[in-house]
Formats: structure tokens, sequence, C-alpha cells
């Protein structure tokens, strides 16, 4: 089961829908619920335990960090103190699950290779682990959760089937979007009913989502793999090539999965929140992540960027800081510490390889020269008389951008950090336009396939343009008469179904951030 | 409030913190901003802010991040 399969479109959905919709509202809650642990069985099966657990662990904790007794004849120090330490337990505990899921194997392959350095043979075998399917994305839920409730910017869930339909819900359990828990958990216990305008709005927008995933991302996809398998014996230019498409694939693939899921949740009247918000029109690297994975970000700055910031240690070195070499330098103690704990996180979060670590690093060099720089380039901006909102300076930043994003795309996709390195190596040291041109279509991608995905990705730009105009195009088709309104979903049903990559020929390609 | 505003201004120079009410939304304030100003507000007003106070309700403007000010100051 996975979100762009007829099986999950064209059967679980409407299925669930029916269901919903047919029995009393009371009750439509249970209905979803039961759907959001079908689907999970469906894919994870027995791991299911994992997510139960989690669930009832999710509901004690906060329960316990609301509870009146922790507060009782206690100074109000002596009560924060407890409450941290309920807090600690609960993040530990899940994050140690995580960890040992995830990480163990990497964890150890390393110390193994470390010992071996200095000449201690250990042998390690790894584990094979069975890990559940969206435990990297509801675990931080739980954080989120749980943070909140500590913070006192919640209050703790009196009711446990809130907590589990909030951690389960079947759209979004495998890829997010990492939804704070009072943007979502009214709105999936409420049972409304099922609206003709958010049915229609939420199919259009899961038709706009198989478009980018089935038409572009796995045409892709099979050129991307070959390229990065083969680097080695391929020039330069079709390794660049290789992470442009690859950029373009993820991009596709992710942001196409958002609207599937997000379209989901709109038919039953849930609002999730925004993942992608135009990237590339984002004209420096901190920025591009505010469009970009947009609840993966909230989540760090929310909880890690203020949280080490804020902390009492590295405050109080930011103020010995400022003592001693003033406010221009001290300013950015607190905020690099913070952004150093933001990145390493991104990184391994995204899984347990070296190149996501590389990656987590290249982007937290990019943002702070990005934030060191900024002060010295508007003056020397200025003092040059460059326009920084002319459209050229715009399109230079751009361009800028797209580079520093295929670069660490690059690396994201690349098996070991040595293969990151030599691929991007081989541009530099063996780049040759011709070759690119002589083997274009050689790259399990030919002409129709490579016109196909170049005019998609027109279509997307286009569309992305109008967004970033405020244009609704889905209210505006709406407003259009029947025959244009019907024809233009019916072309646009045609296009998907005679332009996608599936059927004889093709396999079944799984989404990337499920893997994650 | 006037001390308030010169370190505003002294952060992020050539708004108008009288009348902006969207200094998070519009991005005015990023996230090293918003850190500054915190860091002169708890040196300033002698109070400490802690990282459940940094949303966009308390520091949309010079007004909410004042009003969040005397909250904390009382407490």
């Amino acid at each position: 089961m996975s979100y762009h399969l007829i099986a999950y479109f064209a059967v679980f959905l409407p299925a669930t829908i029916l269901l919903y919709q047919i029995v009393p509202q009371r009750f439509r809650f249970i209905v979803l619920l039961a759907a959001d642990y079908v689907f999970f069985w469906l894919i994870s099966g027995k791991l299911i335990v994992y997510l139960i657990g989690a669930t009832f662990l999710t509901y004690g904790i906060g329960r316990w960090l609301d509870s009146p007794k922790i507060a009782q004849g206690a100074a109000p120090k002596t009560v924060t103190k407890r409450k941290r330490r309920i807090l600690a337990l609960g993040i530990v505990i899940n994050l140690a699950l995580l960890i040992v899921l995830k990480y163990t194997n990497f964890i150890c392959g390393n110390v193994t290779e470390l010992f071996r350095m200095f000449g201690w043979n250990v042998d390690f075998k790894p584990i094979r682990f069975m890990v559940p399917i969206g435990i990297s994305f509801y675990t931080l839920q739980i954080i989120s959760y749980i943070t909140d409730v500590y913070r006192g910017t919640q209050k703790a869930e009196t009711n446990p089937a809130k907590i589990a339909l909030y951690l389960s819900f079947f759209p979004q359990i495998m890829e997010g979007p990492i939804a704070r828990y009072h943007e979502t958990a009214d709105d999936l216990y409420a049972g409304r009913g099922i609206q003709f305008k958010n049915l229609k709005f939420g199919y259009q927008r899961i038709l706009w989502g198989l478009f980018k995933k089935i038409v572009i991302a796995d045409r892709l996809y099979y050129s991307v793999s070959y390229i990065f398998e083969s680097y080695a014996e391929l020039d330069g230019s079709i390794a660049l090539f290789g992470a442009i498409a690859y950029t373009g694939q993820l991009y596709m693939e992710f942001s196409g999965c958002m609207d599937i899921i997000i379209g989901s949740g709109e038919i039953f009247g849930i609002n999730l929140p925004e993942n992608f918000r135009q990237p590339f029109a984002a004209r420096s690297a901190s920025e591009f992540w505010r469009r970009w994975h947009i609840t993966l970000g909230t989540f760090f700055k929310d909880y890690i960027f203020y949280s080490v910031s804020l902390a009492k240690p590295v405050k109080k070195f930011a103020k010995k800081v400022k003592e001693k070499c003033g406010r221009g330098v001290s300013k950015f103690v607190a905020p690099t510490a913070a952004l150093f704990c933001v990145w390493i996180c991104n990184g391994l979060w995204h899984g347990a390889n070296w190149t996501f670590i590389f990656y987590g690093v290249y982007y937290l060099v990019i943002i702070f020269i990005e934030n060191i720089t900024e002060e010295p380039m508007e003056k020397l901006t200025k003092r040059l008389r460059i326009n920084r909102q002319s459209r050229v300076y715009k399109a230079l930043q751009s361009v800028k951008l797209f580079v520093i994003v295929i670069i660490g795309e690059m690396f994201f996709r690349s098996e070991t950090l040595a293969d990151g390195f030599a691929m991007f190596g081989r541009i530099f040291t063996d780049f040759h336009i011709s070759e690119y041109f002589r083997n274009i279509f050689s790259l399990k991608l030919d002409a129709y396939e490579l016109i196909i995905a170049a005019v998609g990705l027109l279509i997307v730009l286009a569309v992305g343009i109008l967004h970033e105009k405020g244009i609704c195009i889905r209210e505006r088709i709406s407003g259009w008469r029947i025959p244009a309104r019907w024809g233009f979903w019916y072309a646009a049903i045609m296009l998907v179904l005679f332009f996608g990559a599936y059927g004889s020929g093709y396999t079944i390609v799984d989404l990337i951030y499920a893997g994650y | 409030m006037e001390k308030l505003i010169s370190i505003l201004e002294e952060i992020h120079p050539g708004v108008d913190y009288g009348e902006c009410t969207t200094l998070i939304d519009d991005h005015i304030l990023d996230s090293f901003g918003i850190l500054s100003l915190v860091s002169e507000i708890e040196d300033e007003f002698d109070v400490e802010v802690g990282p459940a106070e940094l949303v966009a309700e308390n520091f949309n403007s010079a007004e909410r991040l004042w009003a969040m000010i005397c909250r904390l100051k009382e407490e």
C-alpha cells in the first residue's frame, strides 16, 4: 500500500470515505482510527505494536505532566524540575527506540571501524531490524506534543482516542507532514460530514500529486538511478545532469506525495499543514528551508534551535563572549551552537549514513556564511549602488541557490560519501558538454520521456509562479462553466493516465521519504 | 516601550515599529534577529524569555512584545 497506487486512491480511500460518511457523526473517529490501523497493518503488519505502545506512552506522559499531584505543595522551581524530568523521560524513551531501530548498525559499524584503526579486531555482524513505517515522523509529533504540554502551550489530552488519531492518521503516517497537536487533533476527532466541495478539491489535489509523482518523478527515476550507479564510467556533464534530474525527481516526488496526502485530508475536512511553498523561488538557503519540507524545519526551529539558543549554559557563554569581544561577535554564539545541533539532527533524521550527516553540515556551513555575510553584503551593494531588488540581482541569487541545492542533493542521493565526492569531482575533472549531448538519449530516458518530463516540469513551474502570485487555480477553475470545467478535469485525468510511468516496462517506484 | 523600540531599531533599522504588526509573518525578524532581540530584552528588562514565548503572537509587533515583557515582569 502506498499513496500513489490505485489500491490507495481508488479503493482504500473511497472505501474509508464511504464508511466514514454512513456512520453517525459520533462514531466517525472510530472509522478513521480503524482505517489508520488497517493502513499501518497493511504496510508494517505486527509492527503496529510500536505505534500503539507509543500512543499510550504519549497519552501517559501528557497526563503526568499536567497532573496536579506534581505541583502539590511544591515550590515553582521544584515543579519545573519534576516536569522537566518527566519530559526528558518521554523524549528519551521515544528517541532511544528510534535510535535502536534506525541507527544501531550505523553506530556499531563505525565503532568497529574505529577499533580496527587502533588494531583491535572486533567483529560486528549487522542486525536486521524491522522498522515500522513512519516512525521518524510520528516520533517528532510525539516530541512536539509532550514538549508543548510541558511548556504549557498545550493542555494534556484526556481522551486517548484523540492522541491515537493524531499519531496515526493514514494519509500522513508515511511521509508527514509533521503536524502540531493543535493543528489536526480536533478536526480528526470532530467527525464532520464529507462536503462535496472538499471531496472535489481533495481529489483534484490528489490528481495534481499523481501528475508530479507518476508523470515526472517516476520517469526521471530510471535515469537518476542509472547515473548514480554508473557515474564512474560517465562524463562529468552527465553526472551534473544526474544531480539536476535527481533534484527534480525528489521535489516532484515529495511535493507530489504531499499533494496526495493533503488532498486526502481535505476530503475529511482535515487541514494538514503545507510542506512546500515554491522552494525554488527562494533567494537564499535559509529561505529555501522555510519553503522546503516546512514542517520539519519548523519542528527543528521550535524544539531544537530555540531550546538550544536559550539554554542557560549557551546564554552564559554568549554573555562571556559579549564581555570580551563585543556584541558584533557574541550575537552569533547562541545561533551558531543551535544551528549546529539543528543541522546535525536534520542530517541524521534522514537516515543512518555519512552522506546525510554531510548534507546537514553542508547546509550548516552555507547558512552560517549567509548569516555572517549578510550585513557586509548589504553595505557593499549599497556602496556599489547595486539594486538588490532588481530582476538581475534576484536571478543571480536564484542561480546561486539552484547550484547550492543541486550540490547538496548530489551528496544526499549518493550511496556513500566517497561516491558523492567522486561524482562531484568528475564535474570539474572530466567535463565535456559534447559527451552529454552525444549520450542524451542513452541515459535510460529516451526523447519521448525526456520531452514529457521537461514539459511536466514546465507545467509545475507555471503553476508555481501562479501560486507565488497568490492565485488559487482550483478556485479559478471551479468558476468556469460546466463544459470547460469538466473538459479540463477530463483532460487532466487522461494526461496522467496516458503519460504516467506505470504498467508494463515500469516498476513501482517506492516513496523516497517513506524510507526515512 | 521607547527603550524597546530603540532596541528593535538597532537590530533591524528602517521599520515603522509603531505601526508594523507583521514582524514575524513578513520575515522582518528572522530567527537570528529574534535571538538578538531576546538577549537584549533579557539584559535591559531583567526578564527571562523561555522557548515557549518565541511565537509569532508575541513577536509580531512592538506592542505585543511590550505586553510579553510586562507579563514576564509580573511573573
